[in-house]
């Protein structure tokens, strides 16, 4: 922290001087211990000991400082010294990630993409990043193999490594169920809907005929369409790369099954990561919504200690994953080998495993399910579920999905346009798809 | 604009460089030098803001200028294929960019009237002598301090549908609640609301400043003209303020039409959307949709342009509409 | 409080007004503070919370750590000022040129001052990195003053005031005294522009503080953040309490706000002053 450089000093001192016209501050400018100073030092250069300083950027709540796996590599690393900037965004983050890949300036020596970009980054930055295939110890073996493919280009250059993925569980509170009349052992309430989402749907029927006031079966229809598409091998794009979600019938059947949500009034009407929603979990408003495994972090802070030991864990009706990101390491950077390394080490099994322990974030790399931490873990406040056995399940069921460059602005403007409307606006089915595909053409129209 | 100059006598110091006399002769030093600084001091006054105009605004206008007219994406700003006029052609038939201009006229209109009313009232009071006149003009300054996110983030809670204090108070006078974000006109009503609430005392402000510089004997002549106060703040202080309350009209246009953190926050986080329906998308939501979102940088930047277009149409009619009303004054 | 302050006293009603406004104003910031000393679970219950709880302090300690707060405050100010300064000193100068100057291309140069505040500042933004990019300058502070050094509102704002607060006859007298510019400006035009400058600097600064799209493009938390820059890592997700949110807001917040309370007498007192006595 207390690194600084010469220049940037005397810049500091300069700019005192013009802000206060007079020279009565500068002196300060030039005791060693200003606290400025700390912030002076320029990212991911030499460090006073001749160390390594590495800079990790990230969005939201990615969980490799919580988790304590920085401080360990430093341990393991003496000289090392890992910083991490977070944006709490990706729709912030992403295109600040461009613009600094664009003029090959600004970056940190790792930056995290999100699964949802990863098709874009790989087809249009993969020369300004580097092959993180070829770095020692990584092994491509470990990894899920769509995953591994996902990151990396068509002459077989792996631009990012996995982190975490995102299998699905259908999230419910027990002590709801049990007022309206619906089994809570978590093994019957999968049995509830296992292997078809439109019994899902019927148990959300049930669930609203008897629920207690106040409460609905769902969050969101939005969600629920998201968690249904995640199932599917094609999504928005075919294996040729033409976008296909329009005419996909595995997208028409999530719509409709979810816009009947929504018309049997089985939601709650929210619209996801939004300030109503996380009031909804801390109000217990609603008894299920679909979790990937980085959510369960999430809903445990925002439903809080009231929550704890009435939400439990099932597994969804069909194996489905939604999000997961990956680390890349931008070829500008001034430790690229270094960087190279901290990623490798980041991914590997053994802290993918520790990840999910400490933080939910399930593994991408399949070498790590084996691994006790993950098989056998347990989640104390989800009324200590065996989270490992249940997304473990889930991730080995999910398909190999195509991405494609525009994944997020697609499933957005289906989220937050089409489904919305119909959720939040009472529209119908049609005029929501509609009011969707038209929002989607005129953003992939470049 | 230009128009207000006029109504400034012109002078020997303003005029024009008088001609040297023929016959020549030595004038002293310091007369060339006088001569010297009236004519070039004027610039080296306007060259500073210029000069770093031209180094960190005039690049990135004409490069958009430059863009506008180009399929360019974020993706790789420096890859950039010629379509002419098409970014700005396509715009006419793009029903999104209409949804945007309209919202942003009627959200205009919802912030900026009230907000120049409300601050004209509040400065006109804060002018007066006052118990705790400190206390008020920090409290009313405070909105202005707040920033943008910090501002959004508050509002967003208060205009909840579900938990929102606004809905609470509703209820409590026997109302139902509002789904402030997705109706039309709520959204545009709560979008305007932190607007107004984060520029009234900011323009009060500045109508105070320029009040306190009105001569105190235009005052004593009108009382002893027999003006009421009602009076004297109608015909002394309204057109003394002519040129302030000009400059606060053409600011707020400028603010209103580049509207932009206030609806992007709204959504609570999700997005650049302006909701379900679009329907507090304004132009500046929509090209950071269209540059950021979508990642379309020759899009974007003809929107860029079209707003400057608009912005300079909105110009001339005020200048157009100022004129006149001077003229029949 | 000497100066031209219209005699007239204001009654209750003025009072009442006043204090009906104040207390808008101040409302959302006050709940700000009230939702900051909370918790998640509590903001989420209705009615909503209108006293403090007990959570102030440990939220603002969070807040402060986790967003690297004391480097970025020491960094705001020092932009803030300089922006403030530089704006104020340069829209004085060109405003009043183009308030009571006569040169060549005056009104050209002044449509095309007004015709940059035109220009939607989210777009600038990606021709403006490369630029810094190309200096190097990214995550070094003079990436985000020296682009808002000047001000295109400034010069007119200053220009619209000084049309209206500096008398001709003033500028005109100093000249025939043989003043030179610089003498002119700095015993008339200075003096006279006062209450404005205040103003300006206060706004300037006020706008500097609360910048943000720029500067988290252009600048990085470790490095060298702004305010506005280290509170975007106090995100949802990132710190699940929806109080650590709002502590995170009202710490942005509250420099500024004392800052108007310590100097709120010198900026009052300088447009209180600074008015032309005729």
């Amino acid at each position: 922290m207390r690194t600084h450089s010469r220049a940037s000093r005397r810049l500091v001192g300069l700019a005192v001087v013009v802000a206060l016209g007079a020279g009565t501050v500068a002196g300060c400018a030039e005791d060693p211990a200003e606290p400025a100073a700390a912030g002076v030092a320029t990212a991911g250069g030499v460090g006073r000991d001749g160390g390594t300083t590495l800079t990790v950027g990230v969005f939201g709540a990615f969980g490799l400082k919580e988790a304590g796996l920085y401080d360990e590599y430093m341990k393991l690393n003496k000289g090392v010294v890992i910083k991490q900037t977070s944006i709490e965004r990706n729709e912030n983050y992403y295109p600040q990630l461009l613009t600094h890949l664009g003029s090959g300036s600004g970056l940190a020596d790792i930056q995290a993409v999100e699964v949802n970009n990863i098709a874009e980054i790989t087809a249009t930055q993969a020369r300004k990043l580097v092959d993180l295939g070829r770095t020692e110890g990584v092994r491509k073996e470990s990894f899920l193999p769509w995953k591994w493919s996902q990151a990396t280009t068509a002459d077989g250059r792996t631009v990012g490594l996995g982190t975490d993925i995102g299998p699905q569980g259908i999230c419910y509170r027990r002590d709801l169920f049990a007022k309206a009349g619906l089994p809570t052992d978590r093994t019957a309430v999968g049995k509830l809907w296992a292997g078809d989402w439109r019994k899902y749907l019927a148990a959300g029927k049930r669930y609203q005929a008897r629920a207690p006031k106040g409460t609905v079966f769902v969050d969101s229809a939005a969600g629920v369409m998201a968690a249904i598409t995640g199932g599917n091998e094609t999504r928005f794009y075919d294996a040729k790369g033409k976008v296909v979600y329009k005419t996909n019938p595995a997208v028409r059947r999530a719509w409709d099954t979810a816009a009947e949500f929504a018309r049997a009034g089985l939601t709650g009407r929210l619209q996801q990561f939004t300030p109503a929603w996380d009031q909804g979990f801390a109000n217990a408003r609603f008894a299920t919504v679909s979790c990937p495994a980085w959510m369960l972090g999430y809903i445990q802070d925002k439903a809080g200690a009231a929550g704890k030991g009435k939400w439990d864990v099932a597994a969804a009706p069909r194996p489905s994953n939604w999000g997961g990101s990956f680390l890349t390491v931008p070829a500008a950077g001034r430790n690229t080998a270094a960087a190279a390394r901290l990623v490798a080490w980041l991914t590997a099994p053994e802290q993918q495993a520790k990840l999910f322990e400490r933080r939910g974030s399930f593994p991408s790399a399949k070498a790590a399910y084996d691994l006790p931490a993950v098989s056998g873990a347990r989640h104390a406040y989800f009324g200590n579920a065996p989270i490992g056995r249940i997304f473990a399940g889930a991730a080995r069921g999910v398909p190999v999905q195509i991405v494609g460059p525009k994944d997020l602005v697609i499933a957005q403007n289906l989220a937050d346009v089409g489904m919305l409307q119909v959720d939040q606006k009472g529209r119908s089915s049609k005029q929501g798809w509609d009011a969707a595909v038209k929002a989607i053409d005129n953003a992939l129209d470049q | 604009m230009a128009g207000d100059t006029t109504t400034v006598a012109p002078s020997r110091w303003e005029g024009a460089p008088v001609p040297e006399p023929a016959e020549g002769g030595r004038k002293p030093r310091r007369s060339r030098l006088h001569r010297w600084d009236l004519r070039w001091s004027p610039y080296a006054f306007v060259a500073p803001f210029f000069l770093f105009f031209g180094v960190f605004g005039l690049f990135p206008l004409l490069y958009t200028g430059w863009a506008s007219l180009h399929r360019v994406e974020l993706t790789a700003p420096d890859e950039m294929e010629w379509v002419g006029l098409r970014n700005f052609s396509r715009l006419l038939g793009d029903e999104f960019f209409w949804n945007a201009l309209t919202n942003t006229v009627t959200i205009g209109l919802l912030s900026t009237v009230p907000q120049l009313l409300i601050a004209l009232g509040v400065a006109h009071l804060l002018n007066q002598r006052l118990r705790g006149s400190m206390f008020f003009r920090v409290a009313v300054l405070t909105p202005y301090a707040t920033s943008v996110a910090a501002a959004t983030l508050v509002f967003v809670l208060l205009f909840g549908r579900d938990h929102g204090m606004i809905n609470w108070a509703l209820g409590l006078a026997g109302l139902d609640a509002v789904d402030w974000q997705n109706g039309a006109w709520t959204s545009q009503l709560a979008v305007s609301t932190i607007v107004v609430w984060r520029w009234t005392g900011y323009n009060a402000l500045i109508y105070l400043a320029a009040m306190q510089s009105i001569p105190h004997e235009l005052y004593e002549s009108a009382a002893l003209d027999g003006a009421s106060p009602h009076q004297q703040f109608l015909h002394v202080t309204i057109p003394s303020l002519r040129p302030t309350i000009l400059f606060t009209c053409v600011v707020s246009t400028i603010g209103a039409t580049q509207l932009f953190g206030e609806p992007l926050l709204f959504n609570g986080g999700a997005g650049a959307t302006g909701g379900a329906d679009h329907q507090f998308q304004t132009l500046g939501l929509y090209l950071y949709e269209q540059g950021w979102v979508n990642l379309h940088l020759g899009r974007a930047s003809a929107i860029a342009w079209a707003m400057f277009l608009i912005l300079l149409i909105i110009g001339a009619v005020n200048w157009l509409v100022a004129r006149r009303l001077r003229r029949s004054s | 409080m000497s100066g031209v302050t219209p005699g007239r006293r204001a009654g209750w009603i003025g009072h009442a007004v006043l204090a009906l406004f104040a207390a808008g104003s101040l409302f959302p910031l006050v709940w700000t503070a009230i939702a900051a000393s909370r918790n998640t679970t509590r903001l989420a219950q209705t009615p909503p919370p209108f006293w403090f709880g007990g959570n102030l302090l440990r939220n603002l300690r969070i807040a402060w750590t986790d967003a690297n707060m004391g480097t970025a405050l020491f960094n705001t100010v020092l932009v803030a000022g300089t922006v403030a300064a530089g704006t104020v000193l340069f829209s004085t100068l060109a405003g009043f040129a183009f308030a009571k100057l006569r040169f060549r291309l005056k009104n050209l140069l002044l449509l095309l001052v007004i015709g940059t505040m035109m220009v939607p500042p989210q777009l600038g933004v990606v021709p403006l990195y490369m630029l810094i990019a190309e200096l190097s300058w990214t995550d070094r502070l003079q990436s985000v003053v020296l682009p808002t050094l000047v001000s295109a509102f400034g010069v007119f704002f200053m220009r619209q005031y000084l049309l209206q607060a500096l008398p001709t006859e003033l500028v005109e007298a100093a000249r025939v005294d043989g003043a030179s510019s610089w003498r002119v400006v700095w015993h008339v035009v200075f003096p006279a522009a006062r209450p404005a400058m205040a103003v300006l600097g206060m706004l300037t600064f006020v706008l500097a503080w609360n910048d943000f799209f720029w500067p988290i493009i252009a600048l990085t938390q470790n490095g060298n953040p702004t305010v506005q820059v280290a509170l975007t890592g106090l995100g949802r997700g990132y710190i699940p309490d929806q109080s650590v949110i709002m502590a995170g807001a009202l710490l942005g917040t509250l420099p500024l706000l004392l800052a108007f309370v310590i100097f709120g007498k010198h900026i009052v007192g300088g447009i209180m002053t600074g008015a032309v006595k005729g």
